[in-house]
């Protein structure tokens, strides 16, 4: 069974349908694609499935749980942890204190001080931003607070990890490092892990993840891997002649 | 879901019921009903609703077309209805000419002139410097009503057509002027609700709040749209001010206060629904109308009836369902460094505020050419008054400053806190709880001294305040404030007034000295340094809080509630709880504030106008600073230096300078949280740090600033106008070609 699903969501706001009949699931071990055209329900899903939206109808269960009604901060306790697409990092604290928010909400209480830092450090050092611990975040360039946003939503211990659009703000050079670093996260068995990854980077996309699933209109049109997914005709029809699809392309961590 | 109804609301709706029985069962003053009786008490209630109703719309209007909730909406029409009267009754210009020179010309002149000045660039700003500017609007307009039209003759604005002509309805008659406040009330509210759902502009207006640049490309004009909300709100306030004005009297305060009926109507309407808005007011009013008219609270609670628009405000509060954390508001944008005061830092600053509080006063410092020699009296107790003012600033430092949440109340609390104190001391509670039964001395408890029992206030504060912010926590951060206001005026209409709570001001000292490890505090200048101390100790606090898990928790849920969610944090737990620590703050003060002159005076002393000024001066100074709080020293330094100047004789105008600067300064200062939403202090210190040896980071800080402004601005990269042939040149230095490729004559020339 997956680790999460999502299923039958329908998401109305007023005349709109912004998810119809949506159904997902993630697995631990492999990073999960969740691809559409713009204003296809992608962040409308993530909002549902960490409770910042209540569905329509439906439902969301984690690790076999129903958690459609569940609060948002009590889905995070659960192991569900996000980026958002439109940067929401404290802005006025330092990326270090950014992470420790995380660290000290999500780890056991008689941590020491100590610890917590070196957690938080050690969190910064996987995305890379050792250097620029103590800049505050307000300041630092939008790739970057990006990537506070990861070491963040890493620090909460997650067991599901949804990531909107990671790659968007950074070089190619960091985008590769990203996705290495999601290969070796959901790789890694004691992490027990699985990703969720919204994404425009088609290259970026294909290369890490397992599974795509193809969101328009609200509806899921497709399912399967790499390969498969580049092979449907509605997928190409969404996305107007599929130039973007086309073979060849250097996928990352191959 | 009970009977297909929200919980919340059946919760609300049977609580309030209940309530509502209760009392008037207990209050029941045993007149007969009649049916005609009734019915004029019915009349005057829907009167009284379809005034509020015009209140409301206009605030109503105003939120969902600019997205800015208007305190100053009440203060709006206690000018107009000042300005009437002038015109109408000073002057003697017929009524029709006065009402249409101030509600057609003058009002809506003024809402533009409100957009374009301030209104406008509030749009991506904070809710509190929202609310401050707008707090600070209503402050300052009820100063200039103040300063023009002088308290010292009575006024009254007549009725229209007169009191006495109308239809007769038997036992009474209904003039003209309420049957056309209540036909203009509703065909008001009919028209709004018209225009807004179903002509051009009211499209356009509800588009341009959701969504300013997508509704600009679709050919709404933004600034027109907003200028026009502006004037029509200005227009309705002036207009509910002038009709209201001959019921309530021409009386600034009691006039301004109508617009807390407002919001609880408004939020009787979720602040969007028109329609609900008005059945709101209408509510509100015929409760007000059979409570005065079937009730009697005795003399205890001779205010009770006034308290019935904050108890919906709290009942709606209880009833409106949870709020969605929002998402995708934040802007990214490039802010300063931000830098906390480090521990020892903050030791040595405290350090050095009671050392300079203790020689200045001693009048140990000789400025050379002005030495102030040791303060007298006179100047300890405006010294006093203004620490104690500082130490309730404090208060909303962690609250404001940092969990961005707003409290208008912190008065009410501070005057809770002195209550509690007063009952603690008094050790009535002893035989109260049957303790004196166990073996304890009621006499053994006053023998304590009775300083310690300040800590057990702040205990006893806290699930007051936790009591206030955990219906509104759940909501969006307007509501907050609207219920910490609504709070403040039924403690000031309900429970100060009652004698049981505060005794009666001029029987002596009713709040004793304080006495702390065996030192009896009852002269003012040892008092004075314990307040320095206090306070010090209290900042220093707030430096080390604000550096713990708990101040970035509390930051965080100010920047993004949904991101902090999402991590695990409890927002509305959070919420309540940085809330309750603000309680307790505050009843601690408000300890030391009763103890300055031993009296508080039950109902000037709680004004919810003077809790506005704390709150705003704060604001002002810089609230996420905790030295912010000694800012507010402003009030009481500048009224005492005033007394002094007065004294001395032939500086009048100083005297009035100062006075314009007393009554003027809080509101001024935060209109400037417009442009520099940080606050004074916050410019002080980053003038100030670079001397500091060790702030080696506040002088690299401001060389990078000084190397920046001599680079030539590159502008929108040639989008809004071309380059110049200097900004190329810039351009190329800073990509490091610019000596390859520059041509002699440079761009300019040889593009030409």
């Amino acid at each position: 069974m997956a680790l999460l699903e999502a299923e039958q969501v329908v998401m109305r706001f007023g005349g709109v349908v912004a998810l119809d009949n949506a159904s997902v699931d993630v697995d631990p071990g492999e990073v999960t694609g969740l691809i559409g055209p713009n204003g296809a329900g992608k962040t409308t899903l993530f909002n549902v499935v960490t409770g910042l939206l209540p569905p329509t109808s439906g439902t969301v269960k984690f690790d076999g749980v129903d958690i459609t009604r569940a609060g948002v901060s009590r889905r995070s306790q659960m192991g569900i942890a996000r980026t958002f697409q439109k940067l929401e990092a404290f802005n006025t604290l330092s990326a270090f204190d950014n992470v420790r928010v995380a660290v000290e909400k999500n780890h056991r209480a008689k941590w020491k001080h100590q610890r917590v830092n070196d957690v938080a450090h050690e969190m910064l050092g996987k995305v890379g931003l050792d250097d620029v611990a103590d800049v505050t975040v307000g300041t630092l360039p939008t790739g970057s607070a990006r990537l506070v946003e990861l070491a963040r939503a890493l620090a909460c211990r997650p067991r599901v990890l949804l990531l909107d659009e990671p790659s968007s703000g950074l070089n190619e050079e960091e985008t590769t490092a990203i996705g290495q670093l999601l290969l070796g996260l959901v790789a890694d068995k004691d992490n027990d892990l699985a990703v969720l990854l919204v994404e425009h980077d088609m290259s970026f996309v294909m290369g890490v993840c397992a599974r795509i699933h193809v969101l328009d209109f609200g509806k899921i049109i497709a399912v399967g891997t790499p390969i498969e997914v580049q092979g449907n005709e509605a997928v190409r029809a969404a996305y107007l002649g599929g130039d973007e699809f086309r073979a060849g392309y250097v996928g990352v961590g191959e | 879901m009970i009977f297909g109804v929200r919980h919340s609301v059946a919760v609300a709706t049977a609580l309030g019921t209940l309530g509502a029985v209760i009392i008037a069962v207990l209050t029941w003053k045993g007149a007969q009903v009649t049916s005609e009786t009734f019915l004029v008490t019915t009349y005057i209630g829907l009167f009284l609703g379809a005034l509020w109703a015009m209140y409301a719309t206009g605030l109503v209007v105003v939120y969902t077309t600019t997205g800015v909730f208007n305190f100053a909406q009440g203060a709006i029409g206690v000018f107009a209805a000042f300005f009437y009267w002038e015109l109408h009754v000073n002057r003697g210009w017929h009524s029709i000419l006065a009402l249409f020179v101030v509600v057609g010309l003058f009002a809506p002149a003024l809402g533009v002139v409100l957009d374009i000045v301030i209104m406008r660039r509030l749009r991506t700003a904070s809710l509190v410097v929202q609310l401050m500017v707008t707090v600070a609007i209503m402050v300052l307009l009820l100063s200039v009503v103040g300063d023009i039209w002088e308290a010292d003759t009575a006024r009254r604005v007549p009725y229209l057509f007169g009191i006495n002509n109308g239809i007769d309805l038997g036992p009474s008659q209904l003039p003209w002027h309420r049957l056309i406040v209540f036909v203009v009330a509703i065909a008001i509210a009919v028209a709004m609700r018209y225009l807004l759902r179903r002509t051009r502009i009211g499209t356009a207006m509800r588009a341009v709040v959701d969504n300013r640049e997508l509704a600009a490309l679709n050919g709404a004009r933004p600034n027109v749209v907003s200028s026009t909300s502006w004037a029509l709100g200005s227009m309705l306030g002036a207009l509910g001010g002038i009709l209201i004005a001959p019921e309530l009297g021409l009386d600034p305060a009691t006039l301004n206060n109508v617009v807390i009926i407002a919001f609880a109507a408004a939020a009787f309407g979720a602040l969007k629904n028109l329609p609900m808005a008005v059945i709101g007011a209408m509510l509100i009013g015929l409760l007000r109308a059979h409570t005065v008219a079937w009730l009697d609270f005795g003399s205890d609670f001779r205010f009770a009836h006034l308290s019935i628009a904050p108890l919906l405000l709290l009942f709606v509060v209880i009833a409106l369902p949870q709020a969605r954390l929002e998402v995708g508001r934040l802007v990214h944008h490039l802010r300063r460094h931000e830098r906390f005061t480090k521990w020892w830092e903050g030791l040595i600053g405290c350090g050095v505020i009671i050392l300079l509080a203790v020689a200045f006063s001693g009048g140990w410092l000789n400025f050379l050419i002005w030495d102030p020699g040791a303060w007298g009296s006179r100047e300890l107790n405006s010294a006093n008054e203004a620490m104690a003012l500082a130490l309730i600033g404090l208060s909303l430092v962690p609250l404001i400053g940092w969990a961005g949440q707003i409290n208008f109340a912190p008065l009410a609390f501070a005057g809770f806190g002195a209550f509690v104190y007063l009952k603690v001391i008094g050790a009535g509670w002893v035989t109260f709880l049957g303790l004196d039964r166990l073996g304890l001395d009621p006499q053994d408890i006053r023998d304590i001294d009775n300083g310690y029992w300040i800590l057990l206030v702040g205990l006893l504060c806290a699930p007051l305040g936790a009591l206030v912010a955990l219906p509104a926590a759940r909501l969006r951060g307007l509501y907050l404030a609207l219920m910490t206001m609504a709070f403040a005026q039924a403690m000031s209409l309900i429970f100060f007034p009652n004698p049981w709570v505060m005794p009666i001001i001029g029987t002596g000292r009713q709040f004793p000295h304080i006495e702390l490890f065996g030192v009896t505090f009852d002269d003012r200048r040892g008092f004075f340094l314990l307040l320095m101390c206090v306070f010090a100790v209290v900042v220093y606090a707030l430096v080390l809080l604000r550096r713990s898990r708990y101040g970035r928790r509390w930051m965080a849920i100010n920047d993004s509630q949904a991101a902090a969610a999402t991590l695990g944090v409890p927002v509305v737990w959070t919420k309540v709880v940085v809330y309750a620590l603000s309680a307790v703050i505050a009843g601690i003060a408000g300890v030391f504030w009763a103890t300055v002159s031993g009296n508080v005076d039950s109902v000037q002393g709680f004004d919810l106008l003077i809790g506005f000024n704390i709150v705003l001066l704060v604001a002002a100074a810089g609230v996420s600073i905790p030295v912010a709080g000694i800012f507010l020293i402003f009030i009481p330094l500048f009224t005492g230096l005033g007394h002094r100047l007065e004294d001395s004789g032939n500086v009048d105008f100083l005297v009035t300078l100062l006075d314009i600067m007393t009554t003027y300064g809080p509101g001024m200062l935060v209109l400037g949280m417009v442009f520099n939403p940080r606050g004074a202090i916050f410019e002080m210190g980053r003038g100030f740090s670079p001397i500091l040896p060790w702030r080696s980071d506040a002088r690299a800080e401001i060389a990078a600033e000084n190397a920046q402004k001599r680079e030539p601005e590159i502008g929108e990269l040639g989008i809004e106008r071309p380059f110049t042939p200097e900004e190329v040149i810039a351009i190329d230095r800073r990509l490091g070609i610019l000596d390859e490729v520059v041509p002699k004559e440079g761009y300019g020339a040889a593009r030409s």
